[in-house]
C-alpha cells in the first residue's frame, strides 16, 4: 500500500474517532464561547442597549467581529486546539497502548501520523470555521456583508492556515517529547507571547508573528502585553509571511513523520 | 508443589488513627514529583525571578545611585503577579494527574477501601499541589522580604510596611487555593491527565480571552469577574493596598474566587467516592 493510500485509511479511521469523542465536546465548548458572545451582543443590539459603545462612540459590527477574531480565535482557540489535538496525535495511542496495533499493520509508520494529522485538520476545520461564519453573520449587519466578505474569506483562510501550522508543530512535539502538553503550552502561551513583546529578531521564531501580520483587522490593545506587542509589531510582506508559515508546516510535519518512523515507543506497563 | 490456601490473617502492623493516613499519600506524591528532573528544572526556573529581585535589592541597598531600584510595597505585588505564570505551569505539571491517574488505574477504590476517608484522600492530594505552589509563591516572597531586611541591615522597611506580611500570606493563599482546588476538581472529572491539563489551560486562557474580548468590545473592564485570574488580580490589588486595576467591585472579585474554590470542593466531594456494593 502506498504512503498516501495508507494515510487515507488512517484518516478515515481517525476522523470518526476524533469527531465522536469527548474532545469534540471540549472543542464545541471552546468555539461555542464566541458564538454565545455574539448572540448576547446581537440580543443587546436588538434591544437598542448601548453595549457596543467605546468612549461614547458606537462600534460597528464588523469591528466587533475583528476583535473576536483577534482575541478569541487567533490568540486562544487556534493555538489551544493545535496544542490539544497536535500533541495527542501520537501520545493518545501511546497512552492507550494501542500504537502497537497501528504499527503492526503493513503500512509506513509515517502514514499513521500524516493520516491522523489530516483527520485533525478536517475535524477542527469542520468545527472552528462554521463557528466563525455564525459569529460573522450574527455580528455584521446585512448591508455590510458585501463590503466585508473578502475579509471574512481571508479570516477563514488564516484560521485554517493557523490550525495547519500549529498542528504540524505540535504533532512533532507530541511525537518527539515525553511530556508534550507542557512543552506545547509553554511554546504557545509562554514563548510566543513573551517574544512578540520584545524588539529584535526573536519574534521570527514564532508562528503568531507571521499569522498576525496577515490579519485584515486592526490589532486591539487590551493590556500591557498587547501594547508592547503593538509597539514592536512588524508586518512582513504577505508573500514572506505565507512562505514562512508553509515552511514551518512542511518542515515540522516532515520531522514529525521522521520521528514516528524512527522512534521506539516504550509502553508503560 | 503444594498450593497453600491463604485465608484470613490478623493485621500485624501498627494502626494509625484516622486523620493521618493522608500524610503517607502526600509524602509519596511529593517524592514522586521531586524525582523528575524536568520538574526540578521548572522549579529552578520558577525561582529565577527571586534571584533577579534579590540582586535588585542588593544593588539598591549597596549603591546610592541605584536607590531608585529600592523595593516598595508594590514590588512584592508585582513579584507575586509574575509568579502567576509558574503557578500555572506547576499546577499543570503536578496536579493534572493527581486524581485522574488514580481513576485511570482504578486505584481510587483501593485507596478508599483502606482506613482512609474521602476527605483524607482529597486532603492528601491537595497537600501535594499546595506545598509545591506555596514554594513558588509564599516562600520566595517571604524570602524576598527577609533578603531586604538582611541587605538593608535594618527592619525599618518591614516595620514601615508591616501590612506586607498578612498581604503576602493572604494573596499567596488565595492564589494557591484557587489553582490547587480547581485543578484537583478537574482532575477528578477525567481519567486522562492530558485532557485535564487542557481543560485547566482552557479554563484559564479562555476566560481571560473572553474577558479581554468583552473589554475590547465595550471598553469597560467590569467583566473581570468572568476570568478567575483577573478576579484574583483585582483581589490582589486590594490586599496590597493598591488602586484596583479593573472596574469591578473587590467584593465581587473575592466572591468569584470563593465561589470557584467552593464549587471545586463540591465537585471533589461528589466525585471522590468509593464504590458501594449493595447486595
Amino acid at each position: 500500500m502506498s504512503f498516501w493510500q495508507a494515510s487515507r485509511r488512517v484518516f478515515d479511521l481517525s476522523l470518526g474517532e476524533m469527531l465522536w469523542s469527548r474532545r469534540t465536546i471540549f472543542m464545541a465548548l471552546v468555539v461555542g464561547g464566541p458564538v454565545l458572545l455574539a448572540v448576547i451582543v446581537k440580543v443587546v443590539e436588538l434591544f437598542g442597549m448601548s453595549a457596543l459603545r467605546v468612549n461614547g462612540q458606537r462600534v460597528a459590527g464588523f469591528g466587533v467581529f475583528g476583535v473576536m477574531i483577534w482575541m478569541l480565535f487567533l490568540r486562544f482557540i487556534v493555538p489551544v486546539l493545535g496544542v490539544f489535538y497536535g500533541t495527542a496525535l501520537m501520545a493518545d495511542e501511546v497512552e492507550d497502548k494501542t500504537i502497537t496495533y497501528l504499527f503492526t499493520r503493513p503500512i509506513p509508520r509515517g502514514a499513521v501520523l500524516v493520516g491522523k494529522y489530516l483527520a485533525y485538520l478536517a475535524c477542527t476545520g469542520l468545527v472552528v470555521l462554521p463557528s466563525v461564519m455564525i459569529v460573522y453573520f450574527l455580528l455584521v449587519p446585512p448591508a455590510a456583508i458585501a463590503g466585508s466578505f473578502v475579509a471574512l474569506v481571508t479570516d477563514l483562510g488564516l484560521l485554517g492556515l493557523g490550525l495547519a501550522v500549529y498542528g504540524a508543530v505540535f504533532a512533532f512535539v507530541g511525537a518527539y517529547f515525553k511530556r508534550p502538553l507542557v512543552i506545547g503550552l509553554l511554546f504557545a502561551f509562554g514563548w510566543e507571547q513573551v517574544v512578540l513583546a520584545l524588539p529584535g529578531y526573536l519574534k521570527q521564531f514564532t508562528i503568531a508573528f507571521y499569522l498576525q501580520s496577515l490579519v485584515p483587522h486592526a490589532m486591539p490593545s487590551d493590556g500591557v502585553a498587547s501594547i508592547l506587542q503593538g509597539m514592536f509589531r512588524e508586518s512582513p510582506p504577505i508573500g514572506v509571511a505565507l512562505a514562512w508559515l508553509l515552511a514551518y508546516l512542511v518542515v515540522f510535519l516532515y520531522m514529525a513523520t521522521r520521528v514516528v518512523e524512527r522512534k521506539e515507543y516504550v509502553l508503560e506497563q | 508443589m503444594p498450593i497453600h490456601d491463604q485465608g484470613y490473617r490478623r493485621y500485624g502492623g501498627i494502626r494509625t488513627g484516622i486523620g493521618r493516613a493522608w500524610q503517607v499519600m502526600t509524602r509519596a506524591g511529593i517524592m514522586n514529583v521531586i524525582a523528575k528532573r524536568q520538574f526540578l528544572a521548572l522549579m529552578l526556573f520558577a525561582w529565577a525571578p527571586f534571584v533577579v529581585r534579590a540582586v535588585q535589592i542588593y544593588v539598591s541597598a549597596t549603591f546610592q545611585q541605584a536607590s531608585f531600584l529600592a523595593p516598595k510595597g508594590e514590588t512584592f505585588r508585582e513579584f507575586l503577579d509574575q509568579q502567576g505564570a509558574f503557578v500555572f505551569f506547576v499546577t499543570i505539571y503536578v496536579g493534572a494527574g493527581l486524581i485522574a491517574n488514580d481513576r485511570r488505574a482504578n486505584a481510587l477504590q483501593l485507596y478508599l477501601s483502606k482506613p482512609m476517608t474521602s476527605a483524607e484522600y482529597i486532603a492528601g492530594k491537595l497537600a501535594i499541589l499546595f506545598l509545591f505552589l506555596v514554594s513558588v509563591t509564599f516562600l520566595p516572597a517571604m524570602m524576598l522580604l527577609l533578603t531586604q531586611a538582611i541587605f538593608a541591615g535594618s527592619l525599618t522597611f518591614v516595620a514601615n510596611n508591616l501590612y506586607l506580611l498578612p498581604a503576602i500570606t493572604l494573596f499567596s493563599l488565595a492564589q494557591v487555593l484557587l489553582a490547587s482546588t480547581t485543578m484537583l476538581a478537574l482532575s477528578s472529572l477525567s481519567k486522562s491527565s492530558r485532557f485535564v491539563a487542557v481543560m485547566y489551560a482552557g479554563l484559564f486562557f479562555f476566560t481571560s480571552a473572553l474577558f479581554n474580548a468583552l473589554r475590547g468590545i465595550t471598553g469597560r473592564s467590569s467583566f473581570a469577574w468572568l476570568s478567575p485570574s483577573a478576579a484574583l488580580e483585582q483581589l490582589g490589588d486590594v490586599i496590597f493596598r493598591l488602586p484596583p486595576r479593573y472596574q469591578l467591585a473587590p467584593s465581587l472579585a473575592g466572591l468569584m474566587v470563593l465561589a470557584l474554590i467552593g464549587a471545586s470542593l463540591f465537585i471533589l466531594s461528589r466525585r471522590v467516592r468509593g464504590v458501594e456494593i449493595v447486595t
